[in-house]
């Protein structure tokens, strides 16, 4: 092995791509779009108040009619919707007394909806409230967070007038019954740490997904990189002046790097985005929801991603070595694919229990331990020996893949022609 | 042989696939500013005895010595290698392409720029260094694929093959590439299948038939040897039997210019898979078709080769009882007449 020349094909291949659209792509895209699936729609929602004009009919009397209107006030309607997260709504009430004839009026209210003087209309009678319901009418029905809001104030109400009714002092009450905040505490070595559950879960999964995006995203343009230079015959050139173990080692080398170039914007946009501050400039986030990434669960992610992308980078070096298409590589190319995607089966299950027997024994098979540990590392550090013995599988594993592609790589890459057969290549790693 | 060392040395190479055996132990010396061809039909083992050269495939047998000592990595980049399947990273530029190439063979970055430049400007590609391969015609393609080959100026160029699909202005341009390497004293291993462009370029020859050397050697000590053996008759009558006259080991019809016509396409047949006896055969089937060749008159030229030791005069004097002979003199041979002696004297 010569190693001036893996660095110069390493070169090349961090060069040319980093210098491609794709690569900045993926790596400016996949920041933003996570950050907007994560506080895009919070924020929209949080940033919009919308004005809507209700008519309500109070049919029952003794008051409830006023205890609506309180419930929808704007002070009464913020609050609940800071405690959900919704975005507000400030309501217009118009009460209205119940007609003689309750047909002719609700014809009468239909047509005020119609005629856009109220956007919606309540009826709120006897027989309603008996049976814990009432009526909603719209134009539109599929505004569900202003009939969630408004659901959420008419049942308060309710129950105050109901409460007040039975002769309870309804403010002694609401002090009594409020609902409690959960204050979420990581337990660590050291004892204690304020955390937000929510905040923890954005580490773990923002980690899982990174490593993902890398092993599939790289792992696809080893392969075709490979294929192209068999299909294009560069590599009767190369092959002349480079060893295949030299052109392999700089091949999957430059890549590496490129992918760790990758990561690393990743990482930095991850430090910076969640720096207090910044995120709470942008959207209104609770003291102590800010996810920080422990550097050791950092230094074990760093290990698995180093496995994780030498486990398929020669896989898919190898099977672009064996064909001569993207096309025909492609079947066997959806396998690899496959232990991949199949850590996204544990996800949940792995998050919500990191010590369960899923986790241990999926986290130690070679293929599923560099995403599977990822969790695991980041949800809750596993017992070191279940991590050493893990590391040890893959180390293991990724040796014999470096062993197994070099020997097909060098009898694949120069073989045109028909699509070999398993047996053919089976030959390959034997006599090469 | 020479005193000098051979700058590329073959000994008892040997290639076998499964039971196809590629090359059948092939030994071949190629001395300093030769300009050598290795030439035979498709398949003969041309490419797998250059691939074998190049360490891209190891050979069963036999050892490769470069420069005077057997094999080693780096004496790789001494050799500028074209391969018979060429090609270039299609999203790169030319000139990141060309500086790759370079550094390949140990080229320092700073060296490769001006000769990048110079041979870009020598094939008036200047203006396109900065252009996607993709973008390149094929012809411009096959220019840059050159300058790869040579940019870092090698001692020993080795070509395979290297006129198959070129236009004919960039065949000028390898010409005068070859010519260009001759004159500086530099040594080229080329094959091909094509025996008009190896007489041309060609100071010295290997014949490789069915994986094994026929014939190696000067091409003009070659000639001369085998000279008093080829004549150039004109006659009409009855042709068929002039492969029977004693001697007679071939007749190859010719066109009238002096060219080789349907010999060609007879070797090429002949030479696929052929022992020297197909090859024999379907020469002189060229002459069985018909009592008279070429115009009217029936005077088209036939080149006729003559068995080892076969006296011309005597063969004439055959000749004369059944034919009306116009013309018999004594002619160099030209290459593919020497290939098909090569082959059937090897058979």
């Amino acid at each position: 092995m010569r190693l001036e020349n893996a660095y110069v094909i390493g070169k090349r291949e961090y060069m040319t791509r980093i210098k491609t659209k794709g690569f900045w792509i993926a790596t400016v895209g996949l920041p933003l779009f996570m950050a907007a699936m994560a506080v895009g729609p919070a924020l929209l929602i949080a940033k919009t108040q919308s004005r809507h004009r209700i008519a309500v009919v109070d049919a029952v009397g003794g008051g409830l009619g006023q205890e609506i209107v309180r419930a929808l006030s704007p002070s009464a309607t913020a609050a609940t919707a800071s405690r959900r997260g919704e975005g507000a709504v400030l309501f217009d009430v118009r009460l209205t007394a119940p007609a003689a004839d309750a047909a002719a009026q609700r014809r009468e209210l239909d047509q005020m909806v119609r005629d856009k003087q109220v956007d919606s209309w309540l009826w709120l009678g006897p027989a309603e409230i008996e049976r814990n319901r009432f009526d909603y009418h719209a134009a539109s029905t599929s505004n569900w967070i202003t009939q969630n809001v408004l659901q959420h104030a008419v049942s308060e109400a309710v129950g105050r007038w109901r409460l007040r009714r039975a002769g309870y002092d309804a403010a002694k009450i609401d002090r009594l019954t409020r609902l409690l905040e959960i204050d979420t505490f990581g337990v660590g070595a050291t004892g204690s740490r304020a955390e937000a559950g929510m905040g923890k879960f954005f580490v773990v999964f923002g980690l899982f997904l990174m490593l993902y995006m890398i092993l599939i995203i790289h792992g696809t343009q080893i392969m075709q990189g490979v294929i192209e230079e068999k299909s294009s015959r560069v590599i009767e050139v190369i092959t002349s002046a480079v060893a295949p173990t030299e052109l392999m080692a700089g091949k999957l080398g430059g890549i590496c790097l490129l992918a760790l170039t990758q990561l690393g914007i990743w990482l930095a946009t991850a430090v910076l985005l969640t720096t207090p501050g910044i995120i709470g400039a942008v959207a209104t986030m609770p003291a102590g929801a800010l996810p920080s990434i422990p550097a050791a669960v950092l230094a074990n992610f760093l290990v698995l991603f180093l496995l994780g992308f030498f486990l398929f980078s020669t896989l898919y070096a190898m099977i672009g070595a064996a064909f001569n298409s993207v096309q025909e590589a492609q079947q066997v190319a959806s396998i690899a694919i496959f232990f991949v995607v199949a850590p996204m089966i544990f996800f949940m299950p792995v998050i919500n229990d990191p010590d369960s027997r899923l986790a241990v024994v999926t986290s130690m098979i070679p293929f599923f331990t560099p995403l599977v540990m990822t969790l695991r590392v980041a949800a809750k550090m596993p017992p070191t020996w279940q991590i050493v013995v893990a590391y040890l599988g893959c180390g293991a594993t990724v040796a014999l893949m470096i062993w197994l592609c070099s020997r097909v790589y060098r009898v694949g890459i120069l073989m045109y022609g028909k699509k070999p057969t398993v047996q053919e290549i089976a030959r390959w790693v034997r006599y090469s | 042989m020479a005193p000098t060392t051979p700058t590329l040395e073959l000994r008892d190479v040997r290639k076998t696939y499964g039971d196809f055996v590629a090359v059948a132990g092939i030994s071949l010396a190629v001395e300093p500013g030769w300009i050598c061809g290795l030439l035979g039909p498709n398949g003969a083992g041309k490419t797998t005895t250059i691939r074998m050269i190049m360490d891209i495939i190891a050979p069963d047998a036999g050892e490769v010595w470069l420069f005077g000592r057997p094999r080693r990595p780096a004496d790789l980049r001494r050799i500028g290698y074209l391969p018979e399947e060429r090609g270039l990273y299609r999203k790169m530029t030319v000139l990141d392409q060309l500086l790759f190439l370079g550094e390949l063979r140990g080229l320092k970055r700073r060296e490769a720029l001006p000769r990048i430049e110079q041979w870009l400007e020598r094939v008036e590609l200047a203006a396109w260094s900065r252009k996607k391969v993709e973008e390149l015609s094929k012809g411009m393609q096959q220019k840059i694929q050159l300058i790869g080959t040579v940019l870092h100026e090698p001692d020993l160029l080795i070509l395979d093959e290297p006129f198959s699909g070129l236009d004919p202005l960039n065949q000028g341009l390898f010409k005068d590439l070859l010519m260009d390497y001759r004159r500086k004293g530099r040594t080229i291993l080329f094959s091909t299948h094509g025996m008009e462009q190896a007489e041309k370029l060609c100071d010295h020859i290997g014949l490789i038939s069915h994986g094994r050397l026929v014939l190696a050697g000067e091409l003009r000590e070659i000639k001369r040897r085998l000279g008093g053996n080829s004549f150039r008759l004109v006659a009409t009558g009855d042709l068929a039997r002039i492969a029977n006259v004693p001697g007679v080991a071939h007749a190859i019809p010719r066109d009238g210019r002096g060219e080789p016509g349907g010999a060609a396409g007879a070797v090429a047949a002949g030479g696929g898979g052929a022992t020297g006896g197909a090859s024999s055969a379907a020469a002189t089937r060229g002459v069985d078709g018909g009592g008279v060749l070429g115009g009217a008159d029936g005077s088209a030229p036939i080149k006729l080769l003559l068995e080892p030791g076969a006296s011309g005069p005597e063969v004439l004097r055959h000749l004369v009882t059944f034919l009306d002979v116009r013309e018999f003199r004594s002619e160099e041979p030209d290459l593919e007449e020497i290939f098909i002696q090569a082959v059937r004297n090897a058979a």
